[in-house]
This record gives C-alpha cells, sequence and structure tokens, in this order.
C-alpha cells in the first residue's frame, strides 16, 4: 500500500513524488538515505513518520521544506515546485535552534521582520502567538534561562508565527521529559484542531511510539539502509486520545509489530542489492550493552517483550533493537516475533567467569566474516599490525551501504572486549593480542 | 517626608554630576579630534619637538590614543570584510587564508619602511603620510587574529542554527544581523581587547624612527618615551610610562569593560556561567539622564529609518543578475590580490637576488642564533609561569584578584621597559648577547602565563578531588593531574610566546641606549640595522629569512605538538 494508490477527492498540500537522496561520505563515496519515496501530505491531517534510525526520516522532513535539495525527484506545494525554501512550511527543530541572543519575543519577531512583516504587523502577531504557546510573562527571558519544555514552546510559537500550512516537526519532544512532553503534544492537538486555517496539516517524525498514535492520523514507517517507505497505516482513533484506552494500546501493539517485522525479521536476511562479497553489518552496539541485555533478560525470567525492554530501561525502541540486534548475531538470543529469548550460548556466558566470557565472545566473533577476515590478515602480517585505514576499506568494501566510521568504532569495541585485537589510538594501528 | 526628599535630591545630584562629567568627557574627547585633525593637517614636519610638561604629555597621550583607536577601527573594518569574504567565499578562503597567515608571521615592523617612504611621498606637504603610516603600523598589530576569530566564529556557527535561519527565510542581511554577527560578537569583542594591547607593542618606533639619512618622529607617548631614552632622562620615562598605564587602564575601565557585560549576552553556552563580568562604569552611566534621552532619540530615529528601509534590507533577496556581479566582482578582485602578491613576491625576489652567498650564510647563522633565544625565552618563561599560573588558576580567590592585574601587565608594551633592564644589563656587566633574552622574555611571558592560568580554571574539580582523596604528593599530583590537563593550553601558550618572542627580538637585538647603538648577533638586529641604514636588500632577506622560519617552525613542529597534546590530553571525551 502506497500513499498514491489510494484516491484522495483533494489535492494534496505538499507532495513528494520519486524521491532519492544520497549524501557524500568524506571518502567521496556516495550514501544513499532515502530511495524512491512518494508522499502526499493532505489539508487537516497530521502525518507521522517512523522508523529506525537511518532511515532518512529527518530528512524527508527537511526534503519536503526545501532545506534540502533531493538528489532527484520532485517536491511540489499545491501542485507546483518551488525555489529554496517550501513556502508553505515551518520548522520546529528537535534541538529548538533558538538564537541564544534574542529573548523569547525577538526570537519570534526576527522570523516576522525576515518575512517581511510591517513593524506594527510584526508586533500584533508576535504577541498573538505567544499568548498563543501559553508563553505570555516570558517574553523577555532569553531561551537560556528556560526549561526545554518551554524552549519548545518557543520553537513552536516562532514556528506558527509565520502561518504555515504545514507545520513540520522533527522529533519535537525527544529532549524534552516525558511529562513535558506529554503536555506540549496535547497542545499540539488544541493548536492544530483550533486552528480555522493555519496549520492545515502537520508533519512530524518520532521515535515514539505512543507519541505516534496519540498524534497521528497517519504513520507511515520507513525501513532503514536506504530509507524507504515500507507500509502505511492510518489511525483512525477519535480525538480526544487517551494513553490508556484500549483501541490506543491495540494500535501501539499493532504499530510495534510491524516494526519489528521489518527490523529483527525471523528469517535472515537476503537482500538482493548486496554483492556475494558482502559481510554481516554489526549493529551499533557497545559490548557492555549487549552483556546488559543478557543480565536484564536472566533477571527476568529469560525472555521478555522487545518493546517491554525499551519500556523498563527508558530507551528508545530503536536503540534497543540495535542491541538485540547484535546479540543475536553474536548468538546469545533469539528473536521469535517481539519476544526476545536467551540462548543456551547466552546463558553459558553468563554464569562463566571474566577470562571465559572473554573466549566465548571472541570465538563467536571469530564466526563473523569480518572479524575472520582481519584476523587471518592480522595473523599473516609480520608484526602482527594494521592501519586503521586498511581496516576502513577493508569496511568500506564490504558494506558498502553503512556508515564505516560507526561501524570501525564497534568492531573494535567488541573486539577490545574479547581480547581480540589492540587498538591503539595515537598511532591509529590495530594489534592481534 | 523628609527621606523621601533627601532620595531625591540624591539622585538629583547623582545624575546631575553623571551628567556633567559626561559632558565633560565629550568636550575633552572632542578637543582631542580636533586638535589630531590639527595635526595631522599641519604643514609637513618630520621631527616634532616635544615638550615635557604635564599638559603636554596629555596632549600625547590623547594623540597615541586616537592613533590606537583609529588603527582599532580600521581593524575592525578590515576583520569584518575580509573574515566574511574568506568564510563565505571558497575561492576567496583558499586565497586569502594562507596569505593572512604569511603575513601573520612578517615582523611587524619590517612593513615600516615601505609605509614611510611611500606615504611620506604621497603626502609631501602635510603629515598625514607619516600618522597614516603610524596608524598602519599600529594597524599590522592589532589585525589578524581578529580576522582570524572572526573567521573561524562564522565557520563553525552551529548547524541548526544555520538551518534555521534558512528555513524561516532569512535573506542575506537578516542572516548576517541576526544570526552570524551576534555569534562571532563575543569572541570578535575578547579578540579586540588583546589585539588593542598588542597594537601598542611598538608604540616607540611606530612614533619615531629612524630610516637611513632621515628622522622621524610625530608627536605621541611613544616618540616621547624614545625622546626620554635617548636623553637618559628617567624622570621623563617614568611619566611617560604611568601615562601609558594610565591610558591601558583607562581604556580597559572604560571601554572594554563595559563592552564584556555588553557581550555576555551573546553567550551561547546554555546554563549559569561562572565567570561573572562587571563593570562600575557601566553602572555609573547608567544614572546618567542626559546619556537616557540619547539613546532614546537614537533608538527613535533608528527604528524610523528601519520601518522605511526594513522590508528592503531583510528580504534584500537578490536578483540573479545582482549575485552574478558580486560573483564577478569578488573573482576580480581576487584575481588583483594574487598578483597584487605575485608582483610583490617578484620584485622581493629581484631584490634579494643580489645578496651573496656570504652574506645569506651570516644571516643564516644569525637565525641560528635568534631561534635559540626564542628556544631559551620560552623555557625561562615556562619554568616561572608554570607554578605561578598554576597556584593562581588553582584559587579562586588569587583569580579573582590577580587576573584583571595581570592583564593589565601584559597589555603594557614591554619596549618600554627596556631602557630600565639596560640600566641594569650596564651595571651588572651583561652584555646583549644574552641580555636580549631577558628583553625577549619581558615581551613574551605573558601568553605562557594567561594559556597555564586558563588550563588551571579548566581543570574539573572531580579530577582535583581523586587527587586529594588518593592524598597524592604535591609532584605526584602535577604528574598525573595537572601536567596532562594543562598540556593543551601550554602548547598554545608556547606557539604564541614564540612568536612574540620572534617578533620582540627585533627591538630586543638591537636598542638605542643613552646615545648609543647596543647590538647582538641575531636576525632580528640585522632587520632593525639594515632599516635603519636603509639596506632595502639586507632588509628583504633578513625578513623573507625569519617568516620562513616562524612559518616553517610553526608548521613542522608547533602544530605537531598541538596536535599530540590535544589528541592525548584533552579534557572533553
Amino acid at each position: 500500500m502506497s500513499a498514491t494508490s489510494a484516491p484522495r477527492p483533494v489535492e494534496p498540500l505538499c507532495e513528494a513524488r520519486n524521491v532519492s537522496h544520497s549524501f557524500t561520505l568524506p571518502n567521496g563515496r556516495p550514501l544513499k538515505v532515502l530511495e524512491d519515496i512518494n508522499l502526499a501530505i493532505f489539508p487537516h491531517e497530521i502525518v507521522a513518520l517512523v522508523g529506525p534510525s537511518g532511515s532518512g526520516k529527518s530528512t524527508l522532513l527537511r526534503i519536503l521544506c526545501g532545506l534540502v535539495k533531493p538528489s532527484s525527484g520532485d517536491v511540489l506545494y499545491h501542485g507546483q515546485p518551488f525555489e529554496d525554501v517550501n513556502p508553505g512550511t515551518a520548522m520546529v527543530f528537535q534541538t529548538f535552534a533558538l538564537f541564544p541572543w534574542f529573548t523569547v519575543l525577538d526570537n519570534v519577531r526576527v522570523v516576522l521582520q525576515a518575512a517581511g512583516y510591517s513593524a506594527s504587523a510584526v508586533e500584533a502577531r508576535a504577541q498573538q502567538v505567544i499568548r498563543l504557546v501559553g508563553l505570555s510573562g516570558f517574553e523577555e527571558a532569553y531561551p537560556r534561562e528556560l526549561s526545554g519544555g518551554m524552549k519548545q514552546r518557543v520553537g513552536i510559537a516562532r514556528a506558527l508565527a509565520l502561518e504555515p500550512e504545514i507545520l513540520v516537526m522533527d522529533e519535537p519532544f525527544s529532549q524534552v521529559d516525558a511529562l513535558t512532553a506529554e503536555s506540549l503534544r496535547a497542545e499540539v492537538v488544541r493548536l492544530w484542531s483550533a486552528a480555522d486555517r493555519y496549520p492545515s496539516s502537520i508533519v512530524l517524525a518520532s521515535h515514539n511510539i505512543s507519541e505516534v498514535v496519540y498524534l497521528a492520523d497517519r504513520i507511515v514507517i520507513l525501513s532503514a539502509q536506504p530509507g524507504r517507505i515500507r507500509t502505511e497505516i492510518a489511525n483512525p482513533l477519535p480525538r480526544p486520545r487517551s494513553y490508556h484506552a484500549a483501541a490506543f494500546l491495540d494500535m501501539v501493539e499493532r504499530l510495534h509489530d510491524l516494526i519489528t517485522g521489518s527490523e529483527l525479521p525471523d528469517l535472515p536476511a537476503t537482500s538482493p542489492g548486496r554483492s556475494p562479497w558482502s559481510v554481516e553489518p554489526l549493529p551499533q552496539a557497545g559490548a557492555s550493552e549487549i552483556i546488559g541485555l543478557l543480565e536484564y533478560l536472566d533477571s527476568h525470567g529469560g525472555s521478555e517483550d522487545l518493546f517491554r525492554i525499551a519500556y523498563t530501561t527508558g530507551r528508545h525502541f530503536d536503540q534497543v533493537i540495535r542491541i538485540v540486534a547484535a546479540a543475536e548475531l553474536l548468538g546469545f538470543v533469539d528473536t521469535p516475533k517481539r519476544m526476545v529469548c536467551l540462548e543456551p550460548l547466552g546463558r553459558q556466558f553468563l554464569r562463566a567467569d571474566t577470562e571465559l566470557r572473554k573466549s566465548i565472545w571472541s570465538e563467536q566473533l571469530l564466526k563473523l566474516k569480518l572479524f575472520h577476515e582481519i584476523y587471518d590478515i592480522l595473523q599473516r602480517h609480520p608484526e602482527h599490525a594494521l592501519e586503521r585505514d586498511f581496516v576502513l576499506e577493508t569496511i568500506i568494501f564490504r558494506l558498502p551501504e553503512e556508515d564505516y566510521e560507526t561501524t570501525f568504532r564497534t568492531f573494535v569495541n567488541w573486539a577490545r572486549y574479547g581480547n581480540l585485537f589492540a587498538y591503539d589510538e595515537t598511532r591509529e594501528l590495530l594489534f592481534l593480542q | 517626608m523628609r527621606g523621601k526628599f533627601v532620595t531625591a535630591l540624591h539622585y538629583v545630584v547623582q545624575t546631575t554630576t553623571v551628567d556633567l562629567l559626561l559632558v565633560l568627557a565629550l568636550v575633552g574627547l572632542l578637543y582631542g579630534v580636533v586638535s589630531f585633525a590639527q595635526q595631522w593637517l599641519f604643514k609637513y614636519r618630520p621631527v616634532a619637538e616635544l615638550e615635557f610638561t604635564l599638559w603636554a604629555l596629555l596632549r600625547y597621550t590623547l594623540f597615541s590614543l586616537m592613533r590606537g583607536l583609529l588603527a582599532y577601527g580600521l581593524s575592525l573594518l578590515f576583520t569584518l570584510l575580509v573574515g566574511y569574504w574568506a568564510a563565505k567565499d571558497r575561492w576567496a578562503e583558499m586565497v586569502l587564508i594562507p596569505l593572512l597567515d604569511i603575513l601573520q608571521s612578517i615582523p611587524v615592523l619590517s612593513f615600516l619602511p615601505g609605509l614611510i617612504l611611500g606615504l611620506s611621498a604621497a603626502f609631501p606637504e602635510s603629515n598625514v603620510g607619516l600618522e597614516l603610516a603610524a596608524v598602519l603600523m599600529i594597524f599590522t598589530g592589532q589585525v589578524w587574529n581578529m580576522t582570524f576569530s572572526y573567521y573561524y566564529s562564522l565557520k563553525c556557527l552551529p548547524n541548526d542554527l544555520q538551518e534555521a535561519a534558512t528555513a524561516f527565510r532569512m535573506g542575506w542581511w537578516a542572516r548576517y544581523r541576526y544570526v552570524e554577527l551576534p555569534f562571532a560578537t563575543l569572541g570578535l569583542v575578547w579578540n579586540s581587547m588583546m589585539s588593542m594591547a598588542g597594537g601598542w607593542f611598538f608604540l616607540m618606533i611606530n612614533e619615531s624612527y629612524r630610516l637611513g639619512e632621515k628622522d622621524f618622529r610625530l608627536p605621541g607617548l611613544g616618540s616621547c618615551m624614545s625622546v626620554a631614552v635617548e636623553r637618559a632622562d628617567f624622570t621623563a620615562m617614568s611619566w611617560a610610562m604611568l601615562a601609558m598605564a594610565l591610558m591601558i587602564v583607562g581604556l580597559d575601565q572604560l571601554i572594554w569593560r563595559p563592552i564584556m557585560v555588553w557581550a555576555q549576552k551573546y553567550r551561547v553556552q546554555e546554563g549559569g556561567s561562572s565567570l561573572r563580568v562587571s563593570s562600575w562604569f557601566l553602572e555609573w552611566l547608567r544614572h546618567s539622564r542626559l546619556l537616557r534621552t540619547l539613546m532614546w532619540s537614537v533608538r527613535r530615529l533608528w527604528s524610523w529609518r528601519v520601518d522605511k528601509c526594513r522590508s528592503v534590507l531583510v528580504s534584500v533577496g537578490f536578483s540573479k543578475a545582482f549575485k552574478r556581479s558580486v560573483w564577478a566582482l569578488s573573482r576580480l578582485a581576487l584575481v588583483g590580490l594574487v598578483s597584487l602578491f605575485a608582483y610583490t613576491a617578484w620584485h622581493l625576489g629581484m631584490l634579494i637576488a643580489d645578496i651573496s652567498w656570504d652574506t645569506w650564510l651570516f644571516l643564516l647563522s644569525a637565525a641560528v642564533l635568534t631561534l635559540g633565544r626564542v628556544l631559551a625565552t620560552v623555557v625561562l618563561a615556562t619554568l616561572w609561569t608554570l607554578p605561578a599560573g598554576l597556584a593562581i588558576g588553582l584559587s579562586r580567590r588569587l583569580v579573582s584578584w590577580l587576573q584583571p592585574l595581570v592583564q593589565l601587565a601584559a597589555s603594557f608594551p614591554a619596549p618600554m621597559l627596556f631602557p630600565l633592564v639596560l640600566a641594569l644589563f650596564r651595571w651588572a656587566g651583561v652584555s646583549l648577547e644574552w641580555g636580549s633574552i631577558l628583553l625577549m622574555l619581558l615581551g613574551s611571558q605573558w601568553y605562557i602565563l594567561f594559556n597555564v592560568i586558563a588550563g588551571a580554571l579548566a581543570i574539573p574539580e572531580n579530577l582535583s578531588e581523586v587527587a586529594r582523596s588518593y592524598r597524592m604528593g604535591l609532584w605526584t599530583r602535577f604528574r598525573l593531574v595537572y601536567w596532562p590537563a594543562i598540556l593543551p593550553y601550554l602548547v598554545t601558550g608556547w606557539v604564541t610566546a614564540a612568536g612574540g618572542a620572534w617578533n620582540t627580538s627585533i627591538v630586543a637585538e638591537y636598542v638605542t641606549f643613552r646615545g648609543e647603538v647596543l647590538a647582538a648577533t641575531g636576525l632580528g638586529a640585522e632587520i632593525s640595522s639594515s632599516a635603519e641604514q636603509a639596506q632595502f636588500a639586507r632588509l628583504a632577506a633578513s625578513v623573507v629569512l625569519m617568516a620562513s622560519v616562524v612559518v616553517l617552525w610553526n608548521r613542522f613542529l608547533w602544530r605537531r605538538l598541538a596536535r599530540l597534546a590535544e589528541s592525548k590530553y584533552s579534557l572533553s571525551q
């Protein structure tokens, strides 16, 4: 199912057609972040993009706003392409991106002035939006004096000031504490439904499943590397929504299943794009995190729901997914559906003393092609040492779609734990231990 | 009722006093500007007769101050234009940054003969040429680090702020005015303070110099000092030094402090800062009714004017044609710059071509000697500043009252102290070959001290606590905690101090004292003497040699050392 297949009677506000995008890595190679995205935003709806890191959610939002030009494909606003920045969007940033040298009021004013409002209109409009987001009394405060939640209110006020038809929010509440985030979400829905005209629609990227279910009418699930639209579901729950209603929880469950289905498939992935040379990608997780997961599972009876783990440890689910994927790659756990179960090897690992743990760990590492290959080369090398750049090149060659710096860091982290290789940071040399 | 009356009276008296003093200061300033302008337009008079009265000294101080401020104005203008250009235009960056790097390592004084001869030829009727030369000399001592700081600020503007500016459709001007300039302000203010202090360093020479047969002298504090030194008049010297010290304190208290307080609002770091900056002068100015009225009317005028042209200014969208012409203009300017540089280099090459091999060999050995002195200076300076800086930086109490004093001491131009030290050398029978090391130390030790203090301030509380809880002795604590923590700062200090020492060598290895010339063997002495005797080929060769040694040394030693210190001992993880 894709956005364009269902015929709609209304014309979309904004549309991405066959959009693909690649970044150029420092070594000159392109890294594909988005592939063939078709997405339309219709009047008066809230659309949420979810997906693991690396699925290009933020990039897609920036492409819709015109902040990033896609490598190929078109972005249309009311059916027309635009120059520079999309005239119908305003953005709320994950990091707030307020100007620290301006007061709350000036932060809003500046945006209006830049848009060419007259002096009197600037004053009137600024006061109006500040009242709207509940910042009255804070006009003369500087951003550094405000809490995260208040800062994001300024961010929202600034965006609304321009009366955008589409409000674009990039993980707006991920740097705000949980309770404040809850109240801000309610506020956003209130602003959106009370608005007679603007913002007509909201597009947001999020990591937080219940946030998405609470806010969105339509949920677009992206898969990673490169980001593609995997599926799209409608969220017909009536508003106001309650986090504890049975229907709400069902929706959360359904979304969980869809995401795990894409990120931890029960069958080994046979991606057609990968060459026969390629090796297993290393999920970005530290050794201590993997062991932490095993300990957690052990103390919770050997198996646990993936999203419960994320919930009780207070982490984003995509972080937990990475750790679980790493543990699975090393043969310590299995993941039937959404459950994470400790394998016998994992149990044996936990019962072992430090020495034995390290030998199990390194044994498992050598079953991975990347470690095995580097190990072989190191053994044959007269000084048993390799330069960092050599290893990086191997990674780039074997895993062209991964971020090689991250992979290298994970590689070193795992190898160090298993006493397999040592790495000298200053000389940038990898040694056999 | 009475209490109220007294308070009101007190208020009126206070505001009136402030206003009165302010008016007085303005009148004084006006007088200074007018007489300074007169001096410029006066009939050409290469050697000014100097008087040694209190009134004259005040006038000279004002003249030197005007030159410094004028030079600073030029530096600021240059910085805003060139720094912006280099940060925004990739081609300009590729040309300008290496060019500035080279200009920075050319000793300030080697610009002097060219400037004097060129400018006094251009304005044969009035003093404009000589004055301009003095101002430009001060300018070359101020400008480079300001420009570099501004350029780096613009280059590392946080990504999210840039994106926000784009997302909210800020035009070129709005982006500059509301985002880029505010972000760079704090660094610019800080470097302005440093530059202004650095600009005074060669004041004695900038205002009075000998070029071949000709003598030039402008009325000012520096020339006053030169004359006093020539006459070995210690009373006059002391007065001139006092005036200099007062000028520096005055500048700090009346100009830089208030500006620093104001600039605090451009801090980017969130959360409270540990260092509070305050200014009594700013507090005092707030009592002025006159100033308030003035500010109010300026603001009114501003908002009225801005309202008229805001829509034009803020959203200067720029047509394609305009953009293209700006682009073409900047390319043209770059080509012009490069060809000017090539032309100068070619001429320099022609000039140097006449130098014989023997002379080269001699200059090379002189360079080695001066290099030895520079290194000795750095070592000596480290020996005393390391313990002193640590002691100051690790104690909150000491730092709060010693740091401003250290700053003032550092702003005082060291060459003005040379005569005192020379008298001491004469008495103790020390030759300048060795004595010049001490003179160079006077000019460059502060950079190391500053950096050690900054490094000690940056040592996290928990590291000191660890050291204490394990009952480490002083030596162990130094070896395991303090040394690694301040090493990156120390390296920065070494680099700047070495640069300062090279620069000082020119005045330290060749001095005039009581009418006789004392000289040590060294590259600095070569530059000074060949400038004074108008031997331009020899001067050019010495300058090129010094600039190359400095650039190579920076590239191959200091930079490598800095990288090592940064990667191994950086406290940020």
